[in-house]
């Protein structure tokens, strides 16, 4: 895998791709960010991209990201000063500027937000994430199993409402900027897990951004050449193909400031006869077949593409009619801990499914 | 009425508890927790010093704080006690100042306590007077926000050791809005400082000598207990009020909802108002009493429900079927009758578009 060392607008669509890819359905349509992204770059130029070691011990790294709902994102698009007031508000409260910015997640449009936030305020970007995919809480990060604490934490919205939360341990920290995320609108951008370079040595997974951009290099090369994705993806990726059909139902609310739901797919060719399930909270986080029987399951990514050109298809975005391919990947060994599954494992969820590697399933 | 205030007493706790519990018109919360954690700082040797408003300096910097949340939440879920305190601490911290002195957002129940609570903790003066005269359900219907002070940034904490800070917000609304919303996830109960005020605007702004007069109106309430008059009466005539009515209670409606205690109370007339019927809405406080299907007094003159027989006041997550209240009407500080007042605090700003506000005494 080649790794990304400079960010320049051109490389936009595959990040976004990518991210849009490793969002297993949610974390938001990265293409705002892909838009908010190539105008920072064009105003501010490119961004730089830091292998985690090349930082020192003491350097301050700061993630920035947006929270909310995805289904209110498509509608309430940011402002443009929110992410970077977020930032601002942090290190006043640190009484120090950041040395690297860092993105939080890798999937969705949260892998292209701190880009944008990157150029703007003129600061490198960590290759790597705290999620590996997506996930909908901001917990649920490689850093929490470390003991490195979310807090203090900045938000700020298009109002001009800005905060600073300092909470007793990241769960709360969620549950707090939950409800301020919803009393914002629905949406928010936010500043949180300061951490020293030698805390993110630690604590993060690497190579993310240079993962995305090479999914999205992949995909993009594969629909040139008029092939689906699906199948140099599961080779690159060590991926798995788990079913292909046509959705039938889709059941989706906005609840608690998440898109939850239920999906049903009905197979077609090979899987002609059998349905699947997948259940998403923002992000698809189970897929079962036609007997309740697990397919794969979050840590795990569940990913779905469009059956003719391999597209990712957001949670939000997918609807009845869609013929689509469903795609399961491995996820990060860090996930699969004990503190991992605690965190992320399909229990958290409320599925009653214990966790069973994707590999092991087939 | 006693000399000037200058500090508060264990024995002024009980009188000051019940004065504020009567000028908190239903809410406010039960200043009784606040009370005994008040007690239990003054055993331990600390004080309760008070600065009249007129000898506060005018560039003292003085701090308004006080809980935030549910009273219904609050009969249940217990104060730890420092929840203002590291409130007051994180809104210095934030801004990098010394406090002078603290000062009430409402003296109208549990808020009267905590800033007297806080300031023995914390070492310093309560000023003598709040931002009221009574209570209010929401942050922005005080008079430092009516009268220009802008309450961010405000810092909250709960008893669990969370804090949040809200360092901007467009108007004071939206400060209400966020805190509203970051209570709920407390727990329903927070503690919240906001923003210093200069002691010139305090002196020009705040409500004065609210603990006196709370003090007072508990020592009346006490002193006819005592005496064997009628304590009611007795209200009636150390607030200047009015008797609406005599009655007992045939409904009661009240839910808790968006963190507050919405709904309203149904009254049939005894003694000379016999056959007389009464309602009184309550989003926290009691806000409108209509006599026989009119308005009678509303919002901001304060509506206060007693016990008929022993003139103690009723908040409203302790009314019930079938109690016999004694309803009166107090006329509202004059800073609370202002026009820039009335939009803030005045029927419409509770969804009463169609009544318009005329102080009580013009009525009866």
């Amino acid at each position: 895998m080649k790794s990304i060392k400079t960010i320049n607008r051109s490389d936009m669509t595959d990040i976004a791709l990518g991210g849009a890819f490793l969002g297993t359905g949610g974390g938001g349509d990265p293409y705002i960010g892909r838009l908010m992204a190539e105008q920072a770059i064009d105003n501010y130029g490119p961004v730089q991209v830091r292998d985690v070691e090349a930082l020192s011990d003491d350097a301050l790294i700061i993630p920035v990201c947006m929270m909310g709902a995805p289904t209110v994102m498509l509608e309430k698009l940011p402002r443009g000063d929110e992410a970077i007031n977020a930032l601002r508000s942090l290190e006043a409260v640190l009484g120090r500027k950041a040395d690297a910015l860092f993105c939080i997640e890798a999937g969705g449009l949260n892998s292209t937000i701190p880009i944008a936030v990157a150029a703007t305020a003129g600061l490198p970007i960590v290759d790597g994430d705290g999620m590996g995919r997506a996930f909908p809480e901001l917990q649920m990060v490689s850093m929490t199993m470390f003991d490195i604490h979310a807090c203090p934490m900045a938000m700020a919205d298009e109002k001009g409402n800005a905060l600073v939360l300092n909470t007793v341990d990241n769960l709360s920290t969620e549950k707090f900027a939950r409800v301020i995320t919803v009393e914002m609108g629905g949406a928010g951008l936010i500043a949180l897990y300061p951490m020293t370079g030698a805390e993110a040595k630690k604590s993060i997974l690497r190579g993310s951004l240079s993962l995305i951009s090479n999914i999205g290099q992949i995909i993009t090369y594969e629909q040139s050449a008029n092939r689906n994705p699906a199948d140099k993806l599961a080779s690159e990726l060590n991926g798995v193909r788990l079913f292909e059909g046509r959705i039938t139902d889709v059941e989706r609310r906005t609840e608690g400031g998440f898109a939850r739901g239920q999906a049903t797919i009905q197979g077609l060719e090979a899987y002609k006869g059998r349905s699947m399930k997948l259940n998403f909270q923002n992000e698809f986080l189970l897929a079962e077949d036609d007997k309740g029987k697990p397919l794969a399951m979050t840590p795990d990514l569940i990913c779905l593409l469009d059956l003719e050109t391999g597209q990712p298809i957001t949670t939000e975005t997918m609807g009845y009619g869609y013929r689509v391919i469903v795609f399961g990947l491995p996820c990060d060994p860090k996930w699969r801990s004990k503190h991992g599954l605690e965190l992320v494992g399909p229990k958290y969820f409320g599925y009653e499914a214990d966790y069973k590697p994707i590999e092991e399933i087939y | 009425m006693t000399d000037v205030l200058r500090e508060v007493f264990d024995e002024d706790l009980d009188a000051i508890e019940i004065g504020a519990a009567i000028l908190g018109t239903g809410g406010g919360g039960n200043p009784y927790i606040g009370k005994l954690r008040c007690r239990e700082e003054l055993k331990k040797g600390r004080k309760i010093p008070v600065i009249p408003l007129s000898e506060l300096p005018d560039d003292a910097l003085v701090v308004s704080l006080g809980g935030i949340g549910a009273p219904v939440v609050g009969v249940e879920k217990i104060e730890e006690g420092q929840e203002c305190l590291r409130a007051l601490h994180a809104l210095e911290k934030e801004l990098d100042v010394k406090v002078d002195a603290l000062i009430s957002a409402e003296i109208g129940g549990a808020n009267s306590m905590e800033p007297m609570l806080t300031a023995a903790q914390a070492g310093l003066p309560v000023v003598d007077g709040d931002g009221m005269g009574r209570a209010f359900p929401e942050m922005q219907m005080c008079t430092w926000s009516i009268y220009g002070h802008r309450e961010a940034p405000g810092a909250m904490a709960d008893e669990k050791g969370n804090i949040v800070v809200i360092r901007e917000t467009p108007n004071d609304v939206w400060l209400e809005r966020i805190a509203r919303s970051v209570v709920v996830a407390m727990g329903a109960a927070a503690g919240l400082a906001t923003q210093p005020m200069k002691g010139d605007f305090v002196k020009r702004a705040a409500v004065p000598n609210t603990i006196t007069q709370a003090l007072n109106l508990g020592r009346a309430v006490l002193n006819a207990h005592a005496t064997n008059a009628d304590p009611v009466q007795t209200v009636i005539n150390q607030e200047r009020g009015k008797l609406l009515m005599t009655a007992k209670i045939t409904d009661l409606q009240r839910h808790l909802k968006g963190g507050f205690a919405v709904g309203h109370i149904n009254l049939d007339g005894f003694g000379k108002f016999n056959g007389e019927t009464g309602r009184i809405d309550l989003q926290n406080e009691f806000l409108v009493f209509w006599h026989n299907g009119n308005v009678e007094v509303c919002t901001p003159d304060l509506i206060v429900v007693l016990d008929s027989d022993t003139g103690l006041p009723i908040t409203t997550e302790m009314l019930r079927y079938g109690q016999r209240v004694a309803v009166l009407g107090l006329p509202a500080h004059p800073l609370m009758r202002s026009p820039e007042a009335l939009t803030v605090v005045g029927p419409a700003a509770f969804g009463y578009t169609d009544i318009t506000f005329n102080p009580m005494e013009d009525k009866l």
